[in-house]
């Protein structure tokens, strides 16, 4: 349903958001290397009151392993990993303000919007158990460390260049149009992607588009890599067999007598 | 010129990796090892999931230990009767060794064992070749005559049963060792996304006693059936290998070999270990380092799940 542009009147009228992204499509070739997303949207608001638009785009889901290191004898070594469950493969979270600025902390966690509000968990550290009286608590085995865990997923893929917040990602270029542009670096993941275009007014959401975009290896990165995954021995057999007769090849081109 | 990788899922420098490739594959044919302890650390440090980087570096030591064993085999000197020994110790190596990574990964503790791996092996290696080979160099340059050759070999090498002649190496002992080797150099091939190469000369040498011109012919022999093993394991086993990846480094790799494997009868032998002694010693000890070293981020990510 496309909403209707001009408000029925008399009624309190009803700001809309609508956005469409120019590429649908990022096709991974060999050449990939990474894409540059643009998204062009519009605010209708009869009323014209102030408005802030956020645009938070979610890979594919991907569970998390992570791991610390401790000092055990002098030596560096990694703890038993943890899985971190609901976390996308991708996100960036472009405001036309910082996030703080426009909305609140319960606002704010709802839409998971910033790395700080995304639904990431370890259920395998959880369990059920009777504390202070209070049945059904739900404790993490990690403990108070719990939050360290989660920030190092956070900011190790935001090292990755996987996770980002830019809180000057979306741009009014003129009355009620906006721009966003979301980078897409090679080492993203595959899959469909989420696109949550939300408007903001006096803190609250007040309409949302979500579109998707699908990321997908082309040409013969697929058929390579569905190779390798639907039928692994006949690729490994197939992989070696070339290895070998290369290395034979180069030995006859090279012979000297 | 960047090409992405589709089963790394990264882009890589192509020109770059071939240069890689061809140098590593120089050092290869000159020292008769796979050159895989070289590799997988640079690959690694560019960025190639370490998973990947193991297992498609089995198919890279494939091939150019193929392009030099044949330049070997011309000259007489692999000894075919004793690389089928060691291989099929190698086999077994490499089966258990795969299977042992896979458990590892779970774990979490593959970064561990494959950083102590390094650090263990080719330090140890490492330093007892260059110790040896410059002994040799300085009594060579002394004019003294080398130290007589002790011809008594380990009595338990012939006390084993099971002996089988090998007329190549001139040797007649039992089956025993060289399976156990090889099966140990095939479970480090599989862990260390290494051909062996430094571990089997030098044990050839100086546990098996075999002349020094069949030594490096046949441990290439050896590699290439354990490294072929691990590679197509690796592959049907945890979808690792990247066919891209390793052509690019295998393009730049036989032609290396070739070059590297001419080269090798222009120099002294105990120059060349001293050479490759030093070589293993630094990788081996800048491998260690990060276990000594408080890391920057006391996290990490590891790559993939389940194994």
């Amino acid at each position: 349903m496309i909403p209707a542009a001009s408000p029925p009147p008399a009624v309190q009228a009803q700001a809309a958001v609508s956005a469409a992204l120019t590429e649908t499509n990022v096709q991974v070739n060999s050449g990939f290397r990474g894409a540059r997303i643009v998204l062009y949207g519009a605010v209708f608001d009869p009323l014209d009151r102030p408005s802030d638009v956020v645009v938070i785009v979610r890979g594919p889901e991907q569970p998390v392993r992570i791991a610390r290191k401790t000092r055990i004898l002098g030596l560096w070594m990694n703890s038993r990993p943890v899985v971190f469950q609901g976390a996308p493969g991708f996100y960036i979270a472009a405001s036309s303000r910082p996030l703080d600025e426009i909305a609140g902390f319960a606002e704010l966690r709802r839409l998971g919007a910033g790395v700080d509000h995304l639904a990431i968990h370890a259920p395998a550290e959880q369990r059920v158990e009777t504390r202070y009286g209070i049945r059904d608590m739900v404790v993490s085995r990690l403990g108070s460390d719990y939050l360290d865990w989660r920030r190092a997923v956070v900011r190790l893929k935001e090292k990755g260049g996987l996770y980002a917040v830019d809180e000057r990602g979306v741009r009014f270029v003129d009355k009620g149009l906006f721009r966003a542009e979301i980078a897409l670096p090679a080492e993203a993941p595959i899959g469909e992607y989420q696109a949550r275009i939300v408007l903001f007014q006096e803190g609250r959401p007040v309409s949302a588009k979500l579109r998707t975009l699908t990321v997908a290896k082309v040409g013969a990165e697929r058929g390579l890599y569905l190779w390798a995954h639907h039928r692994p021995w006949s690729y490994g057999l197939a992989a070696m067999a070339f290895a070998l007769a290369a290395g034979w090849a180069a030995s006859r081109v090279f012979r000297r007598d | 010129m960047d090409i992405y990788l589709p089963i790394a899922e990264v882009s890589v420098n192509a020109p770059l990796l071939v240069a890689l490739g061809a140098l590593v594959g120089f050092i290869s044919g000159l020292f008769g090892i796979g050159g895989g302890f070289l590799m997988t650390p640079v690959l690694v440090f560019l960025g190639i999931p370490p998973a990947v980087a193991v297992a498609s570096m089995s198919n890279h030591v494939a091939a150019s230990s193929m392009s030099s064993v044949i330049s070997y085999s011309r000259r007489r000197s692999v000894d075919f009767r004793m690389g089928a020994v060691l291989a099929g110790g190698g086999v077994i190596g490499a089966i258990l060794g795969v299977e042992l990574f896979r458990w590892l990964r779970l774990l979490g503790q593959a970064d561990l064992v494959v950083a102590l791996s390094y650090l263990v092996f080719l330090g140890v290696i490492g330093g007892l070749m260059l110790s040896e080979s410059l002994g040799a160099i300085l009594r060579r340059r002394r004019g003294e005559p080398p130290p007589a050759r002790r011809d008594r070999r380990p009595p338990w090498l012939y006390g084993l049963p099971l002996k089988m002649r090998f007329p190549r190496s001139r040797l007649f002992i039992s089956v025993i060792p060289p399976i156990l080797l090889g099966a140990f150099v095939g479970i480090l091939s599989a862990i260390m996304g290494v051909g062996g190469g430094f571990i089997l000369v030098p044990a050839m040498i100086y546990v098996l006693r075999m002349p020094a011109n069949v030594v490096v012919g046949t441990s290439l022999l050896q590699i290439i059936v354990t490294t072929a093993l691990t590679g197509v394991l690796q592959a049907g086993r945890n979808q690792t290998v990247d066919i891209v990846l390793a052509t690019l480094l295998l393009a730049g790799g036989v032609l290396g070999a070739q070059f590297g494997a001419r080269a090798s009868s222009r120099f002294r032998a105990e120059e060349l270990r001293a050479v490759l002694a030093l070589i293993v010693l630094l990788v081996g000890l800048r491998m260690g380092l990060g276990l000594f070293v408080r890391p920057e981020d006391p996290f990490v990510l590891m790559s993939g799940l389940g194994g």
